[in-house]
């Protein structure tokens, strides 16, 4: 399977307004990948694309090899399976779902439809909690963490999910200095231990200078390659 | 004639069994109801299935069973119809409840169905069911909770955040549209028992009293079950006991137990988290 991401003159509208005109981005296998801009650039609607979430009207998505659009008609779910997905937003609504159910929920995919998840299951989910250092929460109900702490369960999902592919969202918006290095460092650590092509959305400088083999900058619909390491 | 005399008659055990089955099973939908903000299409089912019901006294065909059907292609529907035009299921169910309440208020009057006729959808009467409504309210019930039983873990990713749902590579939206669709059945169905207008009784009350003490998914299945039953089977006890119309009597109830839970609720939960 080839872990890369290839979106290829992307063209979205949202509404009446069209989001992006002409995007292309390319991420090898193992490659960390980053794209800045400024807000509403298109850059979270961008990862939607990639995951089969929003639909591009022109364009061509291809995630691990297989064409989600315009062949695949945006029928993801196989693929998804093999992509991490760490969205920006916090959990608002007051569902109640404890912090390692929802990290288990990364492995839904994989475990397939009516069926139990296994002791292997709950094991990933573990570790995955420890990665992320919020095994102390488990047990807590997820609308009652800060948004700081719903990131990192976000990332936990993504990671007991085993991803080839990790898309991230700005995942460090809701953490302090302190935490956001230390997530940063998580997610660098597994993206080279696990073999993982990372895309990742983010407005922290520091971060994309640190890790990434390519950084785009997504400006006026249109996505501009600013920097790539040798 | 004494409570345990009544249950001798068919109409009383009719009753009860029906409130058994509704009782356990439609509480679930109303958690899915809550969870997912589905309030506006519940108000669409109830006039979708009254409409059916009237379509069904105009052509002289059994009501519950017309309602059941226009839900239930309703619920097959108006998901697509909302995704092909963009336009929010909200939206497209406050057009669907409006226009099915004035279709059906033009055929109570075009079909000449007399006041009592009509109302009989509005209220409902449990103590009018036949041993058909037994099967189809039975069928409805084990449907509702056999998907719950197969479906569990998916149903549980939906109704916490549907875009997670779908990331992780769940196929959501065929499960949405299998919820919207169990949602449309109960409707169609607890208007034959308790009437277009008071559907809430075993949907959405339980729920919501199950809602404001559970602390997991889990829970909220079996505490709105549980409640269900309750408010159903001594709601039919008192409209006996004290003849008030069985309806009301058994959303008293389930009122009842919203108050308690929320005077007692808050404590419950804090004593839990501690």
């Amino acid at each position: 399977m080839h872990h890369s991401i290839d979106l290829v003159d992307i063209h979205v509208k949202l509404g009446d307004v069209q989001v992006l005109s002409g995007v292309s981005v390319e991420a090898k296998p193992y490659e960390f990948v980053s794209l800045v801009g400024s807000n509403g650039a298109g850059k979270t609607t961008l990862l939607k694309v990639a995951n089969g979430m929003v639909r591009p009207f022109k364009g061509m998505v291809k995630m691990l090899g297989h064409e989600l659009w315009p062949a695949g008609n945006g029928n993801g779910n196989g693929v998804r399976k093999e992509v991490g997905f760490v969205p920006q937003r916090s959990i608002s609504n007051r569902f109640p779902m404890r912090v390692n159910e929802a990290v288990l929920m990364g492995r839904y995919g994989k475990i397939g439809l009516m069926r139990k998840p296994s002791r292997q299951d709950w094991d990933k989910t573990r570790e995955a909690l420890e990665i992320v250092g919020m095994t102390g929460f488990a047990n807590k109900l997820i609308h009652e963490l800060s948004g700081g702490e719903q990131q990192k369960v976000a990332l936990a999902r993504a990671l007991a999910q085993e991803p080839s592919i990790l898309l991230l969202d700005e995942p460090t918006t809701y953490l302090d200095a302190d935490s956001q290095s230390e997530i940063m460092e998580t997610i660098y650590t597994m993206h080279q231990q696990r073999g993982l092509t990372t895309l990742l959305v983010t407005h922290d400088p520091h971060w994309v200078e640190q890790y990434s083999n390519k950084v785009y900058l997504l400006k006026d619909g249109k996505s501009h390659l600013i920097r790539q390491k040798a | 004639m004494s409570w345990i005399e009544s249950l001798s008659y068919p109409f009383m055990q009719h009753a009860l069994v029906a409130v058994l089955f509704a009782g356990i099973a439609f509480p679930l939908v109303g958690v899915f109801i809550i969870s997912l903000n589905l309030i506006p299409l519940r108000f669409a089912m109830m006039h979708i299935a009254l409409l059916g019901g009237a379509v069904g006294l105009f052509v002289q065909v059994d009501p519950m069973l017309m309602g059941l059907l226009f839900c239930a292609l309703s619920a097959l529907t108006l998901g697509p119809i909302s995704e092909k035009t963009k336009i929010s299921l909200g939206t497209i169910s406050g057009y669907f409840m409006t226009l099915t309440l004035a279709l059906s208020f033009i055929l109570f009057y075009k079909g000449n169905i007399n006041v009592i006729q009509a109302f009989s959808i509005l209220w409902g009467n449990i103590f009018a069911l036949t041993a058909w409504d037994l099967v189809i309210i039975g069928i409805v019930s084990l449907f509702v909770l056999s998907m719950i039983f197969l479906f569990f873990k998916e149903i549980q990713a939906i109704l916490f955040d549907r875009e997670i749902a779908l990331a992780v590579g769940i196929p959501e939206k065929s499960l949405y549209y299998l919820i919207v669709f169990m949602l449309g059945l109960t409707i169609a169905v607890s208007m034959r028992m308790i009437g277009a207008l008071l559907v809430d009784a075993f949907v959405l009350l339980p729920a919501m009293a199950a809602g404001m003490i559970a602390r997991s998914l889990k829970q909220s299945f079996i505490l709105s079950s549980f409640f269900g039953l309750v408010s159903g089977m001594s709601g039919l006890y008192l409209s006996f006991r004290f003849d008030m119309p069985a309806s009301s009597t058994i959303i008293l109830v389930a009122s009842f137990i919203i108050a308690l839970c929320m005077l007692f609720g808050r404590r419950l939960v804090s004593h839990a988290k501690a």
